[in-house]
């Protein structure tokens, strides 16, 4: 096993990075190696370190509304990934009256159906979604992942 | 490995009031939050070895003691601003 696959098993190990975030450096280091014979290849080499960095890090959720209250809200990705593991945890009476208060709040979402191994590529795509909102009284609301 | 958060640095901004700065060194609560997590995980072990015992299907307390801090780990980061015309509040998690 190479240095640099063995160093994104390492972070995988470590919770530093998602199943799927190793599945696309291992597929970049793939591709880097299969076209190492190639004289002009790709130019990844070595340290997977700036990839890692270019992954998005935060979930941003920015409301501006028309009455002038605006609301700026930065989490972790790590933070919401660990939240959704704990889901999976709590234990079932409590999830049915959480589950009970959401839906009565217009929230029906059964946290019940979150399978631990679903997390990941939950997470996963919560990175490439992108919600903007411009309502009719002005009001806007953007969701995105930096 | 990953820091628990170390300060909640808390500002408000008001028109009406003079502004208020807390910065709050969370990092002087670790030492409390292990005693008492240890404390805690030693109820969940026996909790969690009694339901295992009495053959319930749930018995994750512990997994759920020990996800709980790491999710408390992970707020390092997260930051919540409001504002209107009046007021302005900055919540930052270091």
């Amino acid at each position: 096993m190479s240095a640099d696959r063995s160093r994104i098993l390492d972070l995988l190990a470590g919770g530093k990075i998602t199943a799927e975030e190793a599945e696309r450096l291992l597929d970049a280091l793939d591709a880097r190696t299969s076209s190492a014979a190639e004289p002009a290849g790709p130019a990844f080499k070595g340290d997977p370190e700036p990839l890692i960095a270019a992954l998005p890090k935060y979930l941003y959720v920015k409301v501006l509304a028309a009455n002038g209250d605006n609301v700026d809200v930065k989490i972790p990705i790590v933070l919401v990934r660990s939240g959704l593991k704990l889901t999976s945890l709590i234990p079932p009476l409590a999830m049915d009256k959480i589950n009970d208060t959401m839906s009565e709040h217009g929230m029906s979402v059964d946290f019940n159906n979150f399978k631990p191994e679903d997390i990941d590529e939950l997470i996963g795509g919560l990175r490439d979604m992108e919600v903007n909102v411009d309502a009719q009284n002005g009001d806007t609301v953007r969701v995105y992942c930096a | 490995m990953n820091l628990p958060p170390l300060v909640l640095d808390l500002r408000v901004v008001s028109s009406q009031r003079r502004p208020v700065r807390l910065w709050l060194p969370l990092f002087l609560l670790w030492p409390l939050a292990l005693v008492l997590g240890l404390v805690a995980l030693l109820f969940t072990i026996v909790a969690d070895a009694a339901l295992l015992v009495l053959g319930r299907r749930y018995h994750h307390y512990t997994v759920l003691l020990v996800r709980s801090f790491e999710t408390v780990g992970q707020t390092r980061g997260t930051v919540i601003r409001f504002s209107n015309e009046k007021t302005a509040v900055d919540m930052t998690v270091q």
